[in-house]
């Protein structure tokens, strides 16, 4: 297995979590620095779980999660936040009875630089959201509901930022817009991310390190450079 | 006082139209924002009522009326904030079928409490000794001056709710509703959260029954009938479960329409006000439930105008 260079972020030890008594992840283990930290899988591998299970929204069944040097196994989700975990879930990521601009403040509600300040950053990042602001979120299209929910997350001043599947279902050119803000987001304001991705060839190019999933177990954790096809297609099981 | 010109029915008609008001405020905080279906509206009304008038008629006070009645009407309206905040714990993590069962069995209890326990409250025949506070000379007087102050509580109610519309409160109340993971995920206490709002809206929902219970100055289980609970609901869908204003314009509109101006201004014949029209309210309740949930189902006002208040709230 591959290691972060320096302190990692965040640590998973033995990682099972699931529905309903069954276990969908099966003992994951693996480390993330500050980099950007591509998670791979086909469907039903487990990506969601592990992204949900890491932001404390499922329990965990056994193993352990470290974030920042703290246990954070047995927290409650509200505590990963407040610790400078962002989390943008794949789908549902927006409050659809709030407006764009009540989005990104009640994600704002925590952390300590100003919320304006922060929100001006998010539309420097996003230029769409500040024509969107008065816009009920309910009623905005697939990519701007992502660009919404990735700038909730932003408005947090996470350390690490959870995304899942980003870029499902979007056209080619929000895909490459996500694609290129993941990096700016990464170097710019140097928050780790742990991306789950479907998309292997994209995901790969913004990688640093990268974990295939396979029917809930690490098939392979290492640099995104090193990750061969073949490699790959197994854990895909293809 | 000459209130010569005031109709009884139509002090009472107004003084159900202001209750049921008060209810669906508070419903509207909670499943309109919130989306918890509290179908146990009854209950806490119940409860809040019960406590005030076992309160203020079994305990020998050693002061006066006006204190006696006050901590009576803090002690019902206590008892239904720590009954919320119970029933609130123990249903606040489940889907909307356990909430619905729970809070309707909530006022299952408490009604057969009403019921059952007849040293405290009565039981089935009921509990008398209730009076006003003050006396302003007739009975006419008296409860037309109830019907003021109690209006004044349900005003209050309105500011309230209006202003949690525009407060960053109101939106976590708004988030959690419409996403509870997503908000928890955002570093939101939903569970506390909800629990406090159903604790301070039972306790509200406490204080109007206890209200009511003045009013009616005898308790009787009679008035703890899921259709406290269902008008409360029928006002809020058919105004704007969403709005604040929705509660006022669906209480109005349907309770005001009948309680007031049918039986206090429409010369129907004697007989029918026995039966008749009370069916008659019902059928037409049941159909224009069914017309605004075909045509208009976020209600007459619809839905929340979130744009209108942001430029309100930012400039």
């Amino acid at each position: 297995m591959s290691e972060t260079n320096g302190t990692p972020m965040l640590e998973a030890s033995g990682l099972r979590s699931g529905y309903h008594g069954v276990n969908v992840l099966k003992d994951i283990s693996f480390e993330v620095g500050n980099e950007v930290f591509t998670v791979l899988g086909a469907n039903g591998a487990g990506k969601t779980t592990l992204l949900a299970t890491l932001a404390r929204l499922i329990p965990s069944t056994a193993g352990s999660i470290s974030f920042l040097g703290d246990d954070v196994t047995r927290i409650p989700a509200f505590e990963t936040a407040a610790r400078g975990m962002g989390y943008v879930p794949q789908e549902r990521g927006v409050f659809p009875d709030l407006t764009v601009m009540e989005n990104l403040t009640v994600g704002g509600m925590i952390g300590e630089r100003s919320r304006e300040e922060r929100i001006e950053e998010v539309v420097e990042l996003f230029p769409d959201l500040g024509n969107l602001g008065n816009q009920v979120a309910g009623t905005l299209s697939g990519g701007e509901s992502r660009m919404v929910a990735c700038g909730r997350a932003l408005m947090q001043d996470p350390a690490l930022l959870l995304l899942d599947e980003p870029t499902a279902g979007l056209s080619p050119l929000y895909v490459d817009m996500f694609f290129e803000k993941i990096t700016e987001i990464h170097q710019d304001k140097g928050v780790g991310i742990i991306l789950a991705e479907q998309n292997a060839t994209k995901a790969l190019e913004v990688a640093d390190r990268v974990m295939v999933l396979s029917l809930g177990e690490a098939f392979a954790v290492m640099d995104a450079a090193n990750l061969t096809t073949d490699q790959l297609k197994e854990g895909y099981r293809i | 006082m000459n209130l010569e010109w005031l109709d009884a029915f139509l002090i009472s008609g107004l003084f159900s139209v202001v209750v049921i008001i008060g209810l669906a405020l508070l419903l509207h905080l909670q499943l309109g924002l919130t989306r918890i279906a509290n179908f146990g509206v009854v209950g806490f009304f119940g409860i809040g009522m019960y406590s005030f008038g076992v309160m203020f008629t079994k305990v020998d006070w050693p002061f006066g009326d006006l204190p006696a009645f006050l901590i009576s009407l803090a002690f019902g309206t206590l008892v239904a904030g720590l009954s919320g905040l119970l029933v609130g714990w123990l249903i606040a993590d489940l889907d909307e079928d356990g909430v619905l069962v729970g809070t309707l069995g909530f006022a299952t209890v408490v009604f057969i409490l009403a019921t059952t326990e007849q040293d405290l409250t009565g039981g089935a025949l009921g509990l008398g000794g209730l009076k006003f506070p003050y006396d302003v000379g007739t009975v006419k007087a008296d409860e037309f001056l109830w019907l003021i102050i109690v209006s004044i509580v349900v005003s209050l109610i309105f500011l309230y709710v209006w202003w949690v519309h525009r407060t960053p409160y109101g939106r976590l109340l708004i988030a959690t509703g419409g996403n509870e993971p997503l908000a928890r995920s955002l570093g939101k206490a939903t569970f506390r959260t909800k629990l406090w709002l159903f604790a301070v809206g039972s306790a509200g929902m406490g204080l109007i029954g206890a209200l009511f219970g003045v009013m009616e100055r005898f308790l009787a289980p009679e008035n703890l009938g899921i259709d406290v609970t269902l008008a409360a609901m029928v006002a809020l869908v058919i105004g704007g479960t969403a709005r604040a204003w929705g509660a006022v314009i669906g209480g109005f509109l349907i309770f005001g329409f009948f309680d007031i101006i049918v039986q206090s201004y429409i010369p129907f014949p004697k007989e029918w006000y026995g039966q008749a029209i009370p069916n008659a309210k019902l059928i037409v309740e049941g159909l224009v439930l069914m017309g605004v949930l075909l045509f208009r189902p976020l209600g007459i006002l619809g839905a929340m105008q979130r744009d209108k208040l942001m430029r309100r709230v930012h400039g």
